[in-house]
């Protein structure tokens, strides 16, 4: 099956390699931040024949359909948003049977974000979807679909969260998931522990082949009304510019403690921010709350990144992990 | 002459199955009016479809107060002139009332179902009552004009029933009795109703006292304003069996066309709707459900 690459936001100079999946460009969405389909419903089809992001990365599947959590469910914050929408969703066979057959028709490569609540769930998420690109996604899948681990989502309340903060428990599920999975196995980790390298090494020890950092910090609103908690599941998860520092610090560490790509997000909005994870050591970056205000600031952040790599004279691969080196 | 007062309704309206795709586009304030507690905000969009009653867009000045765009009801539009009644409750509207002309805005929309203008005056009946709560009137001056537009004669009846705080926040009712006036040279009948709660303007009463005195049997209800006001209408329309409500609700949001699931809002029979992508607006029934009539 030939896999036309997109020509709009693409120069030789920002392909990169995740595995075996090949991006036009470095910069993606995170997981829960942006449906393509919807936008697609809502601003027409031209955004699925040339979507802005370097690969696509649909909402955390879940195995079953989940209504999510109460209302109130988002508030912005400052420089940034809370948000607990707690995993909503028409589950596996909903995806399988409704987008998914829609989203291979991409031009760019697929992440499918997977989110259970025990060991067991991941993996039959895993084999799940595996079986459905088997039989519908022709040879060589795995060169346009990978599989993104969510153990990182701090608003349910069982499940995912205590896996991402367990080295042991992490080892556990990647490697389970890794014997149903043969493509492109990415980790996405909370930044809600102590020590997220450790958490990196046990994922890419286990056998995870990247690393995604990072997931919401956990975090609470008090309603000035009532003098209660804001959000109908008492905390939720901070994203935004708010969290650009603390995102870099994680991906320095998480770069300097492992050997696998690092895909880094937490706060960008701007090609500026994109080369600040690079520096930092992430190959691919991610944009999310900022992509609500411009569903197509991928691809401006994407040719924004070009200019300011040949302004300063600097390729790619130059900039992955320069904040690592001391000469100048 | 304010920009409300516009002689023509001029907007075509376009029907729920008719509708242009949206946009996101990069615009600037033609005018802002102060109309008491409340602002009329115009924004030129080159190239921005037409609004259907009860859609509405994501605003964001160029640069922004807040880091994401606010959500607002369509409350007129002329060509590519949008217009839109605000009250600056907190950073994101106060930035927008205190726009100057030219100030960059973007502008993404238009957005949501917006009232099925064909149930709302589906054949035999001919009348429609707006019920809108402060800043809740926002949506009536579109609503009117496509009216205008499209079903005015002779046989329309229309009644706008609004209620304000006070005053100054009546002020914010202008454009919607503009629109009225407008309805009402094309032939149809437009009656306006306004209720005070401090009493500045006549009794103090609420909207929905002049609901209960001027609902008849069978009467089809577009509804906006605050939750409280909304369910109070409910409730008075339920007593009085045979109407029928349709409700535009406000949520919190972040993306406006469903991609962040923030915006949920609970339904009578325990599910959840996406206020931006299955509403704003949503019947009575699905809101608050049927259960036992008195
Ligand atoms: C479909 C739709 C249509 C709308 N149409 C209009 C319209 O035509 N005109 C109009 O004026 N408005 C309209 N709104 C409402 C408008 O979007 C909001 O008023 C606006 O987003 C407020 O932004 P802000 O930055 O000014 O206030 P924010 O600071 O965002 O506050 C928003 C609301 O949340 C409350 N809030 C914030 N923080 C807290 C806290 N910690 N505890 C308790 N409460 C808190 C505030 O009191 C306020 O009521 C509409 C909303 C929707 C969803
Ligand atoms: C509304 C919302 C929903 C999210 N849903 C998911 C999700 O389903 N799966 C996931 O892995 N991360 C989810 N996230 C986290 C983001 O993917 C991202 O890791 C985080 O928001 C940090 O990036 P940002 O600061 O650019 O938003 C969500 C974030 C937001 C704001
Ligand atoms: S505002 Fe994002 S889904 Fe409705």
């Amino acid at each position: 099956m030939t896999f036309p690459m997109q020509s709009q936001h693409s120069s030789p100079d920002l392909i990169v390699h995740l595995g075996p999946l090949t991006l036009a460009h470095p910069v993606i969405n995170a997981s829960g931040t942006m449906e393509i389909l919807e936008l697609a419903d809502v601003f027409g089809e031209d955004v699925l024949k040339s979507p802005p992001v370097g690969a696509y990365v649909p909402k955390t599947i879940t195995l079953k359909p989940r209504q999510g959590n109460l209302p109130p469910r988002i508030l912005e914050t400052p420089a940034g948003m809370i948000n607990a929408i707690g995993l909503s969703g028409g589950g596996l066979e909903a995806f399988v049977g409704g987008s998914l057959p829609r989203l291979l028709t991409l031009s760019c490569p697929l992440i499918l974000s997977i989110g259970g609540f025990s060991p067991r769930e991941y993996v039959e998420l895993a084999a799940g979807l595996r079986q459905a690109l088997q039989a519908g996604a022709g040879d060589g899948w795995t060169q346009r679909v990978g599989l993104e681990l969510n153990v990182s989502c701090p608003n349910v309340h069982s499940g995912c969260l205590l896996i991402g903060a367990d080295p042991g428990e992490i080892e556990g599920v990647v490697s389970a998931v890794r014997r149903e999975w043969p493509g492109l196995l990415i980790t996405k980790l909370t930044p809600n522990v102590t020590d997220i390298a450790s958490i990196a090494a046990a994922a890419a020890g286990a056998g995870a082949d990247a690393i995604s950092a990072v997931n919401t910090f956990k975090g609470m609103v008090i309603d000035r009304r009532s003098l209660r908690p804001f959000l109908g599941n008492v905390t939720g998860g901070l994203s935004g510019p708010a969290i650009k520092p603390l995102a870099l610090r994680a991906i320095f560490e998480i770069f300097a403690r492992v050997e696998v790509p690092v895909i880094g997000m937490g706060g960008i909005r701007s090609a500026e921010d994109a080369l600040d994870f690079l520096a930092c050591g992430a190959t691919v970056v991610a944009v999310g709350s900022a992509g609500f205000t411009d569903p197509w600031l991928t691809g401006r952040i994407a040719s924004g990144l070009a200019t300011s790599l040949s302004e300063r004279g600097l390729t790619l691969r130059d900039v992955v992990g320069i904040a690592h080196r001391r000469e100048a | 002459m304010p920009r409300y007062e516009n002689r023509e309704s001029g907007h075509e309206c376009p029907g729920r199955g008719s509708r242009g795709k949206a946009v996101r586009v990069f615009g600037w304030v033609a005018g802002s009016e102060r109309l008491g507690s409340l602002s009329w905000l115009t924004i030129h969009a080159p190239g921005f479809p037409a609004a259907g009653p009860g859609q509405f867009v994501l605003l964001q000045p160029e640069p922004p107060a807040c880091f994401l765009p606010r959500a607002f009801s369509v409350a007129g539009q002329r060509g590519e002139e949008i217009s839109f009644l605000i009250s600056p409750v907190g950073p994101g509207t106060k930035q927008l009332t205190n726009l100057r002309e030219h100030d960059p805005v973007w502008i993404t929309g238009p957005l949501g179902n917006g009232f099925d203008m064909d149930t709302l005056l589906a054949p035999p009946m001919r009348r429609a009552v707006l019920v809108g709560g402060g800043v809740g009137a926002a949506p009536f001056p579109l609503l009117l004009d496509c009216l205008a537009t499209s079903a005015s004669g002779p046989d329309l009846d229309v009644l706008v029933l609004l209620g304000f705080r006070n005053s100054s926040q009546a002020e914010g009712g202008q454009p919607v009795r503009a629109a009225a006036a407008r309805l009402a040279a094309g032939g149809a009948s437009c009656r306006i109703e306004i209720a005070t709660e401090d009493g500045s303007i006549g009794k103090a009463r609420l909207v929905t006292d002049l609901l209960a005195a001027e609902q008849r049997q069978g009467d089809r209800l577009a509804v906006c304003g605050p939750q409280a006001m909304c369910e109070a209408v409910w409730q008075t329309a339920r007593e009085a069996s045979g109407l029928s409500c349709w409700f535009s609700l406000e949520a919190n949001m972040a993306c406006g066309v469903g991609s962040c699931h923030g915006c949920a809002s609970l339904r009578a029979d325990g599910s959840l709707a996406l206020v931006c992508r299955d509403g704003p607006v949503f019947t009575g029934e699905s809101l608050y459900g049927v259960g036992e009539q008195e």
